[in-house]
């Protein structure tokens, strides 16, 4: 579903990846983990189109979309839930919401979505009124992901769900990505919570100063030991 | 002392003039939301609504709501110009260059327009209905005041039902919070900014035909002192507030009228320097404004 392959990305004039490639299968949660400063997040955005790759290529099903801008990636089915949560504060729940699929006109489909939300995350119902920026970490973790799924995405992009929430929420919020990935959308999931993010995927990239170092599955990357304490310092 | 009636005339003469500031300061402050631009080239565009009103109702004797619609139209047309010739290269650099290219932006406009207008003030009638006078009541009036306070507060109503209700009035206002974030739930930014620069111009061409009819008059510059009260009114109101920059206008055409009111005879003249020196009291007790945020960075 997605390629990438060999691309380089740069903050500005400083890189943060080089020659990076990674391939997700429909379906899977695959995951990319790695330290602080890995270019973990490069990654994902240069996949959502925020960043631009200066070479290679992102295939998306088939199709080269790496100059494409982040909103015509939406159309085409990649949503990207950024780290630290960024949702709208200003707005309800409910906004943000709407705003999630803002590039789609089925209203039928997006109601149906927007109840499937709320049975995922209750809290969201009971809090539809309220103005984002109020709510807590976990409760703004919920509307992101409540807010990417709106898009109708079949590819989605987490970035560090986990951070910042208590054990817990934790706990709830990685039901909610198996539920996600169960109802047929694929996931490229980045964590620094490595345990939590190898449980869940199938497949695994390890990044260090932005580049992938190992990958495999994640059961067998998990058993080379020498290779997590390398890497990820744990 | 003066009799009652004198303020309540100079409470009237606030609100009126008040409501053309709000107007300005509305639009100024969309796109300070969204560009984080203190656009002083918006006060151009009330020179050149003045101007488009005048040559087409005065000079070609179009009818009355015809003109408002090609007011609207050309004063909107500017606005996406301005955005695309001026500041999309711009937008994301330092704020000093944005800054300056606005400002630049509107010394340019102002001399291309004592260019083509020549340097001479041109009187400036609105049409017969709009001109009747009553001072039969408490206050005097003519009716123009009337269509300005009521103009702007349907705009304002309007604009609040726009972002509060639409899904792109939504947009622009996360557009307004986090343009990263915006694009990634699939906002087309760029269409967010001309929208923005559309209304806010298409308001200030409207406010062009109202600062003319109030004063009389129209003249190549007259964009300059709207568009720093306008400024003003908005620091008032709070930075980036939009109820904050209709309330800073209300307040900000009060002080002008009462400080007149106030001030012994012979000293309407520095009527600046006071409404200034309260601007400058309010930011000592309110630095954010009154409705203003703190900055959370």
């Amino acid at each position: 579903m997605l390629r990438v392959d060999g691309i380089d990305v740069h903050y500005g004039v400083i890189p943060a990846v080089r020659e990076l490639s990674l391939s997700v299968e429909k379906g899977q949660i695959v995951t990319l983990v790695g330290a602080n400063g890995a270019g973990k997040t490069t990654t994902l955005k240069a996949i959502m189109g925020v960043l631009l790759p200066r070479r290679g290529s992102i295939l998306y099903k088939d199709e080269d979309i790496s100059q494409l801008s982040s909103d015509k990636r939406v159309r085409k089915g990649i949503v990207l839930i950024p780290e630290g949560r960024h949702v709208f504060s200003k707005l309800s729940v409910r906004d943000n919401l709407t705003l999630g699929a803002y590039h789609r006109n089925d209203r039928e489909g997006i109601r149906r979505d927007k109840e499937w939300i709320y049975r995922l995350f209750p809290v969201l119902k009971e809090r539809e009124m309220q103005m984002a920026g109020t709510l807590s970490g976990g409760e703004q973790q919920m509307l992101a992901l409540g807010r990417g799924l709106m898009g109708h995405p079949e590819l989605l992009l987490l970035d560090e769900p986990s951070l910042g929430l208590a054990p817990i929420v934790l706990g709830e919020i990685y039901e909610v990505i198996k539920e996600i990935n169960n109802s047929g959308i694929t996931i490229l999931l980045v964590e620094q919570n490595i345990s939590m993010a190898m449980k869940i995927a199938q497949y695994a990239y390890v990044m260090e100063t932005g580049k992938v170092r190992t990958e495999g599955k994640s059961d067998d990357v998990m058993k080379r030991e020498n290779i997590m304490k390398a890497y990820l310092g744990e | 002392m003066f009799p009652a009636e004198y303020y309540f005339q100079q409470l009237f003469n606030g609100i009126v003039f008040g409501s053309m500031y709000a107007l300005l300061a509305l639009g100024m402050t969309v796109i300070y939301g969204i560009l984080r631009l203190i656009h002083f080239a918006h006060g151009a565009l009330i020179t050149i609504g003045g101007f488009i009103f005048y040559v087409f109702f005065t000079v070609f004797g179009f009818p009355f709501i015809a003109v408002m619609g090609i007011v609207i139209a050309l004063g909107g047309l500017l606005g996406v110009v301005l955005d695309v010739i001026a500041y999309r290269k711009v937008v994301g650099g330092p704020e000093v260059s944005m800054l300056i290219t606005s400002l630049g932006f509107y010394i340019f406009i102002e001399n291309l327009m004592k260019l083509i207008a020549t340097p001479q003030p041109y009187p400036f009638k609105p049409p017969m209905f709009l001109d009747r006078l009553f001072s039969e009541w408490l206050i005097t009036f003519r009716t123009v005041d009337l269509f300005i306070v009521i103009t702007s507060v349907a705009i304002m109503l309007l604009f609040n039902l726009f972002v509060k209700k639409t899904k792109i009035g939504l947009a622009m206002v996360a557009t307004a919070e986090s343009g990263e974030t915006a694009r990634m739930v699939g906002i087309n930014i760029n269409r967010i900014i001309s929208l923005a620069f559309i209304i806010a111009s298409a308001i200030a061409a409207i406010t062009g035909f109202m600062w003319g009819s109030k004063y009389g008059q129209i003249s190549y510059d007259m964009g300059f002192t709207a568009g720093v009260k306008a400024f003003v009114a908005i620091v008032i109101g709070g930075v980036g507030s939009i109820p904050g920059a209709m309330l800073g206008g209300m307040i900000l055409g009060m002080l002008e009228m009462f400080s007149v009111a106030f001030l012994p005879p012979g000293y309407a003249g520095y009527r600046d320097g006071i409404v200034f020196f309260v601007l400058i009291l309010i930011l000592i007790i309110r630095p954010s404004g009154i409705l203003g945020e703190k900055e959370v960075k």
